[in-house]
Protein backbone atom coordinates (compact mmCIF):
# COMPACT_ATOMS: atom_id res chain seq x y z
CA UNK A 1 0.00 0.00 0.00
CA UNK A 2 1.62 3.00 -1.04
CA UNK A 3 0.63 6.24 0.17
CA UNK A 4 1.53 8.88 -2.24
CA UNK A 5 1.19 11.86 -0.13
CA UNK A 6 3.50 10.37 2.83
CA UNK A 7 6.04 9.23 -0.30
CA UNK A 8 6.14 12.56 -2.12
CA UNK A 9 6.62 14.24 1.80
CA UNK A 10 9.70 11.15 2.08
CA UNK A 11 10.92 12.67 -1.21
CA UNK A 12 10.91 16.40 -0.34
CA UNK A 13 12.43 15.81 2.71
CA UNK A 14 15.10 14.34 1.25
CA UNK A 15 16.25 17.30 -0.78
CA UNK A 16 18.52 19.09 1.88
CA UNK A 17 20.40 15.40 2.12
CA UNK A 18 21.13 14.90 -1.31
CA UNK A 19 22.49 18.14 -1.37
CA UNK A 20 24.67 17.73 1.67
CA UNK A 21 25.65 14.80 -0.29
CA UNK A 22 26.70 15.81 -3.61
CA UNK A 23 30.27 17.29 -2.16
CA UNK A 24 30.63 13.83 -0.14
CA UNK A 25 29.51 12.01 -2.79
CA UNK A 26 31.21 13.42 -5.53
CA UNK A 27 34.41 13.23 -3.63
CA UNK A 28 33.99 9.57 -2.70
CA UNK A 29 33.61 8.95 -6.83
CA UNK A 30 36.94 11.49 -7.30
CA UNK A 31 39.06 9.31 -4.86
CA UNK A 32 37.51 5.91 -5.72
CA UNK A 33 38.80 6.71 -9.03
CA UNK A 34 42.29 7.43 -8.17
CA UNK A 35 42.96 4.45 -5.99
CA UNK A 36 42.01 2.60 -9.36
CA UNK A 37 38.17 1.51 -8.92
CA UNK A 38 36.57 1.59 -11.75
CA UNK A 39 32.91 3.77 -12.37
CA UNK A 40 31.14 0.30 -11.88
CA UNK A 41 33.18 -0.58 -8.64
CA UNK A 42 32.56 2.78 -7.43
CA UNK A 43 28.94 2.88 -7.88
CA UNK A 44 28.39 -0.85 -6.93
CA UNK A 45 30.03 0.32 -3.27
CA UNK A 46 27.85 3.26 -2.89
CA UNK A 47 24.80 1.19 -3.79
CA UNK A 48 25.72 -1.81 -1.09
CA UNK A 49 26.83 0.09 1.47
CA UNK A 50 25.70 3.77 1.50
CA UNK A 51 28.69 4.53 4.29
CA UNK A 52 29.98 8.05 3.98
CA UNK A 53 32.61 7.39 6.88
CA UNK A 54 33.43 3.68 6.19
CA UNK A 55 33.37 4.18 2.31
CA UNK A 56 36.53 7.15 3.05
CA UNK A 57 38.01 5.01 5.26
CA UNK A 58 38.00 2.06 2.60
CA UNK A 59 39.89 4.77 0.46
CA UNK A 60 41.83 5.02 2.90
CA UNK A 61 43.50 1.53 3.44
CA UNK A 62 43.78 0.79 0.04
CA UNK A 63 46.17 3.81 -1.00
CA UNK A 64 48.11 2.80 2.18
CA UNK A 65 47.98 -0.58 1.20
CA UNK A 66 45.89 -2.01 3.43
CA UNK A 67 44.26 -5.52 3.67
CA UNK A 68 40.58 -5.93 2.90
CA UNK A 69 39.96 -7.18 7.17
CA UNK A 70 41.47 -4.05 8.44
CA UNK A 71 38.76 -2.25 6.00
CA UNK A 72 36.14 -4.20 6.90
CA UNK A 73 36.59 -4.21 10.75
CA UNK A 74 37.36 -0.61 10.48
CA UNK A 75 33.70 -0.26 9.05
CA UNK A 76 32.57 -2.55 11.17
CA UNK A 77 33.33 -0.19 14.23
CA UNK A 78 32.10 3.25 11.89
CA UNK A 79 28.92 1.25 11.78
CA UNK A 80 28.37 0.08 15.35
CA UNK A 81 26.76 3.37 16.10
CA UNK A 82 23.74 2.41 13.92
CA UNK A 83 22.69 -0.27 16.67
CA UNK A 84 22.04 2.36 18.77
CA UNK A 85 20.37 4.29 15.99
CA UNK A 86 18.30 1.65 14.61
CA UNK A 87 17.05 0.24 18.33
CA UNK A 88 15.89 3.76 19.06
CA UNK A 89 14.16 4.48 15.93
CA UNK A 90 11.94 0.87 16.58
CA UNK A 91 9.51 2.09 19.17
CA UNK A 92 8.19 4.57 15.96
CA UNK A 93 7.72 2.05 13.57
CA UNK A 94 4.61 0.13 14.97
CA UNK A 95 2.60 0.68 12.23
CA UNK A 96 5.27 -0.01 9.70
CA UNK A 97 5.24 -3.96 8.90
CA UNK A 98 8.55 -5.91 9.95
CA UNK A 99 9.88 -7.01 7.24
CA UNK A 100 9.04 -3.89 5.18
CA UNK A 101 10.97 -1.66 8.29
CA UNK A 102 13.74 -3.94 8.18
CA UNK A 103 14.56 -3.79 4.32
CA UNK A 104 13.82 -0.14 4.23
CA UNK A 105 16.61 0.12 7.18
CA UNK A 106 19.05 -0.11 4.97
CA UNK A 107 19.24 3.22 4.05
CA UNK A 108 19.69 4.43 7.61
CA UNK A 109 22.21 7.37 7.58
CA UNK A 110 23.07 9.82 9.83
CA UNK A 111 21.53 11.78 7.81
CA UNK A 112 17.94 9.97 7.09
CA UNK A 113 18.21 9.41 10.84
CA UNK A 114 18.03 12.94 11.73
CA UNK A 115 15.18 14.18 9.44
CA UNK A 116 13.35 10.90 10.00
CA UNK A 117 12.85 11.48 14.39
CA UNK A 118 12.29 15.04 13.39
CA UNK A 119 9.43 14.22 11.81
CA UNK A 120 7.87 11.03 13.94
CA UNK A 121 7.72 13.77 16.82
CA UNK A 122 4.32 14.61 15.48
CA UNK A 123 3.79 12.26 12.80
CA UNK A 124 3.35 8.39 12.59
CA UNK A 125 5.90 6.93 10.40
CA UNK A 126 4.82 4.87 7.55
CA UNK A 127 6.68 2.87 5.18
CA UNK A 128 5.62 5.26 1.95
CA UNK A 129 7.36 8.09 3.97
CA UNK A 130 10.56 6.02 5.04
CA UNK A 131 10.83 4.92 0.85
CA UNK A 132 10.46 8.28 -0.01
CA UNK A 133 12.97 9.26 2.64
CA UNK A 134 15.37 6.45 1.66
CA UNK A 135 15.71 5.71 -1.36
CA UNK A 136 16.16 9.14 -2.55
CA UNK A 137 18.92 9.83 -0.26
CA UNK A 138 20.47 6.62 -1.71
CA UNK A 139 20.08 7.64 -5.35
CA UNK A 140 21.31 10.96 -4.00
CA UNK A 141 24.50 9.34 -2.57
CA UNK A 142 24.60 6.71 -5.87
CA UNK A 143 24.51 9.67 -8.71
CA UNK A 144 26.86 11.85 -6.50
CA UNK A 145 29.54 8.95 -6.71
CA UNK A 146 29.33 8.11 -10.26
CA UNK A 147 29.48 11.65 -11.15
CA UNK A 148 32.56 12.01 -8.99
CA UNK A 149 33.91 9.13 -10.56
CA UNK A 150 33.12 10.23 -14.32
CA UNK A 151 33.89 13.50 -13.69
CA UNK A 152 36.77 13.65 -11.07
CA UNK A 153 39.53 14.61 -13.10
CA UNK A 154 37.40 18.09 -14.15
CA UNK A 155 35.96 19.53 -11.00
CA UNK A 156 38.11 20.52 -7.88
CA UNK A 157 37.07 22.94 -5.63
CA UNK A 158 33.41 22.60 -3.98
CA UNK A 159 34.47 24.29 -0.87
CA UNK A 160 34.14 27.48 -2.63
CA UNK A 161 30.30 27.18 -3.52
CA UNK A 162 29.91 26.36 0.40
CA UNK A 163 28.52 22.65 -0.26
CA UNK A 164 30.90 21.72 2.82
CA UNK A 165 28.20 23.67 5.24
CA UNK A 166 25.30 21.64 3.74
CA UNK A 167 25.75 19.00 6.49
CA UNK A 168 26.34 21.29 9.29
CA UNK A 169 24.06 23.10 8.69
CA UNK A 170 21.45 20.61 8.17
CA UNK A 171 22.88 19.19 11.61
CA UNK A 172 22.50 22.06 13.22
CA UNK A 173 18.63 22.93 12.20
CA UNK A 174 17.95 19.47 13.09
CA UNK A 175 19.18 19.52 16.67
CA UNK A 176 17.12 22.42 17.16
CA UNK A 177 13.76 20.49 15.95
CA UNK A 178 14.78 17.68 18.23
CA UNK A 179 15.43 19.52 21.19
CA UNK A 180 11.73 20.08 22.46
CA UNK A 181 12.15 20.37 26.64
CA UNK A 182 14.63 22.14 28.55
CA UNK A 183 16.24 17.92 29.30
CA UNK A 184 16.85 17.64 25.59
CA UNK A 185 19.05 20.56 25.14
CA UNK A 186 21.31 19.51 28.34
CA UNK A 187 21.70 15.92 26.73
CA UNK A 188 22.62 17.27 23.56
CA UNK A 189 25.09 19.61 25.38
CA UNK A 190 26.19 17.11 27.23
CA UNK A 191 26.82 14.65 24.65
CA UNK A 192 28.27 17.79 22.07
CA UNK A 193 31.26 18.39 25.08
CA UNK A 194 31.35 14.72 25.74
CA UNK A 195 32.04 13.76 22.03
CA UNK A 196 34.76 16.83 21.25
CA UNK A 197 37.11 15.78 25.12
CA UNK A 198 36.98 12.10 24.04
CA UNK A 199 38.01 13.19 20.38
CA UNK A 200 40.45 15.31 21.88
CA UNK A 201 41.81 12.58 24.10
CA UNK A 202 41.87 9.68 22.04
CA UNK A 203 42.11 10.90 18.38
CA UNK A 204 41.81 7.56 17.31
CA UNK A 205 37.89 7.46 18.34
CA UNK A 206 37.24 10.14 15.96
CA UNK A 207 38.09 8.11 12.89
CA UNK A 208 35.78 5.53 13.91
CA UNK A 209 33.35 8.04 15.30
CA UNK A 210 33.17 5.62 18.84
CA UNK A 211 33.33 8.67 20.28
CA UNK A 212 29.42 9.40 19.55
CA UNK A 213 28.75 6.47 20.90
CA UNK A 214 29.97 6.36 24.14
CA UNK A 215 29.08 10.41 24.26
CA UNK A 216 25.45 9.06 22.93
CA UNK A 217 25.17 6.49 25.91
CA UNK A 218 26.56 8.79 28.60
CA UNK A 219 24.39 11.72 28.05
CA UNK A 220 21.30 9.44 27.56
CA UNK A 221 21.58 7.96 30.57
CA UNK A 222 22.28 11.43 32.66
CA UNK A 223 19.08 12.55 30.59
CA UNK A 224 17.09 9.76 32.59
CA UNK A 225 18.54 10.93 35.82
CA UNK A 226 17.98 14.95 34.92
CA UNK A 227 14.50 14.23 33.46
CA UNK A 228 13.62 12.04 36.67
CA UNK A 229 14.69 15.10 39.27
CA UNK A 230 13.14 17.79 37.39
CA UNK B 1 44.14 -4.25 -5.30
CA UNK B 2 42.87 -6.66 -8.40
CA UNK B 3 39.26 -6.49 -9.01
CA UNK B 4 38.36 -9.85 -7.26
CA UNK B 5 40.05 -8.47 -4.39
CA UNK B 6 37.84 -4.80 -4.70
CA UNK B 7 34.65 -6.71 -5.21
CA UNK B 8 34.84 -8.76 -1.70
CA UNK B 9 36.00 -6.00 0.20
CA UNK B 10 32.84 -3.87 -1.06
CA UNK B 11 30.88 -7.03 -0.41
CA UNK B 12 32.52 -7.12 2.82
CA UNK B 13 31.91 -3.68 4.10
CA UNK B 14 28.00 -4.00 3.25
CA UNK B 15 27.40 -6.99 5.36
CA UNK B 16 29.06 -5.00 8.46
CA UNK B 17 27.65 -1.59 7.13
CA UNK B 18 23.82 -3.23 6.88
CA UNK B 19 23.35 -5.71 9.51
CA UNK B 20 23.52 -3.07 12.46
CA UNK B 21 20.87 -0.93 10.67
CA UNK B 22 18.45 -3.93 9.75
CA UNK B 23 19.34 -6.23 12.65
CA UNK B 24 17.53 -4.47 15.62
CA UNK B 25 14.65 -3.66 13.37
CA UNK B 26 14.14 -7.27 12.45
CA UNK B 27 14.49 -8.48 15.64
CA UNK B 28 12.80 -5.70 17.75
CA UNK B 29 10.26 -4.89 15.97
CA UNK B 30 7.61 -6.98 17.98
CA UNK B 31 9.22 -6.01 20.99
CA UNK B 32 7.30 -3.98 23.90
CA UNK B 33 10.01 -1.33 25.37
CA UNK B 34 10.10 -1.57 28.96
CA UNK B 35 9.52 2.56 29.91
CA UNK B 36 12.92 3.35 31.14
CA UNK B 37 14.27 2.08 28.44
CA UNK B 38 11.84 4.17 26.10
CA UNK B 39 12.62 7.20 27.64
CA UNK B 40 16.56 6.40 27.35
CA UNK B 41 16.05 5.65 23.54
CA UNK B 42 14.39 9.39 23.62
CA UNK B 43 17.80 10.89 24.57
CA UNK B 44 19.29 9.14 21.88
CA UNK B 45 18.14 11.41 18.77
CA UNK B 46 18.80 14.55 20.37
CA UNK B 47 22.67 13.61 22.12
CA UNK B 48 23.33 12.09 18.59
CA UNK B 49 22.34 15.36 16.92
CA UNK B 50 24.44 17.46 19.55
CA UNK B 51 27.41 14.94 19.12
CA UNK B 52 27.10 15.10 15.14
CA UNK B 53 26.74 19.49 14.85
CA UNK B 54 29.72 19.65 17.06
CA UNK B 55 32.10 17.47 15.48
CA UNK B 56 30.73 19.02 12.38
CA UNK B 57 31.92 22.11 13.19
CA UNK B 58 34.49 22.06 15.61
CA UNK B 59 36.46 19.23 13.47
CA UNK B 60 34.97 19.84 10.26
CA UNK B 61 38.57 18.16 8.65
CA UNK B 62 38.31 14.95 11.04
CA UNK B 63 40.35 16.60 14.18
CA UNK B 64 39.27 19.33 16.82
CA UNK B 65 39.80 22.92 14.80
CA UNK B 66 39.37 25.11 17.68
CA UNK B 67 40.41 28.62 16.62
CA UNK B 68 38.96 31.48 14.91
CA UNK B 69 40.38 30.22 11.61
CA UNK B 70 37.79 27.51 11.67
CA UNK B 71 35.40 29.41 9.12
CA UNK B 72 32.93 26.91 10.38
CA UNK B 73 32.51 28.26 13.40
CA UNK B 74 31.45 31.59 12.31
CA UNK B 75 29.06 30.04 9.54
CA UNK B 76 27.12 28.49 12.24
CA UNK B 77 26.49 31.33 14.23
CA UNK B 78 24.04 32.71 11.51
CA UNK B 79 22.97 29.51 10.48
CA UNK B 80 21.51 28.68 14.30
CA UNK B 81 19.87 32.11 14.73
CA UNK B 82 18.37 31.31 11.25
CA UNK B 83 17.27 27.47 12.61
CA UNK B 84 16.12 29.28 15.59
CA UNK B 85 14.19 31.56 14.19
CA UNK B 86 12.64 30.02 11.12
CA UNK B 87 12.46 26.58 12.23
CA UNK B 88 12.66 25.55 8.77
CA UNK B 89 15.20 23.49 7.13
CA UNK B 90 15.34 25.05 3.63
CA UNK B 91 16.15 28.63 4.95
CA UNK B 92 18.70 27.38 7.01
CA UNK B 93 20.35 25.28 4.63
CA UNK B 94 20.61 28.56 2.22
CA UNK B 95 22.23 31.07 4.98
CA UNK B 96 24.18 28.60 5.49
CA UNK B 97 25.77 27.64 2.60
CA UNK B 98 25.58 31.09 1.93
CA UNK B 99 27.46 32.09 4.43
CA UNK B 100 29.86 29.94 3.76
CA UNK B 101 30.65 30.51 0.57
CA UNK B 102 31.49 34.42 1.02
CA UNK B 103 33.69 33.30 4.23
CA UNK B 104 35.57 31.15 2.18
CA UNK B 105 36.10 33.66 -0.87
CA UNK B 106 36.51 36.76 0.90
CA UNK B 107 37.17 36.28 4.76
CA UNK B 108 41.01 35.51 3.81
CA UNK B 109 41.77 33.78 6.92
Amino acid sequence: MIKNEELLTGIKDAFPIVLGYLPLGFAFGVLANQVGMTVFQAGLMSLMCFTGAGQYIAIGVMQAGGAIFTIIMANLLVNLRYLLFATSMVPHLKNVPPSLATLLSYGLTDETYAVAMTRYQNHEATASYMAGLNITSHIGWISSSLAGAILGTFISNTDKIGLNFALPAMYICLLVFVVGKRSDALVAGISATLCLLFGFIFPSTMANMSNIIIATMIAATLGVVIDERY
Amino acid sequence: MSDTSILLMIFGVSVVSLLPRMLPVAILSRWEFPQLLQKWLSFVAPAVLGGLAALSILAPKGFIHFSPSNLYLWACIPTFIVAIKTRSLFYTLLVGIITMALLYNFAGI
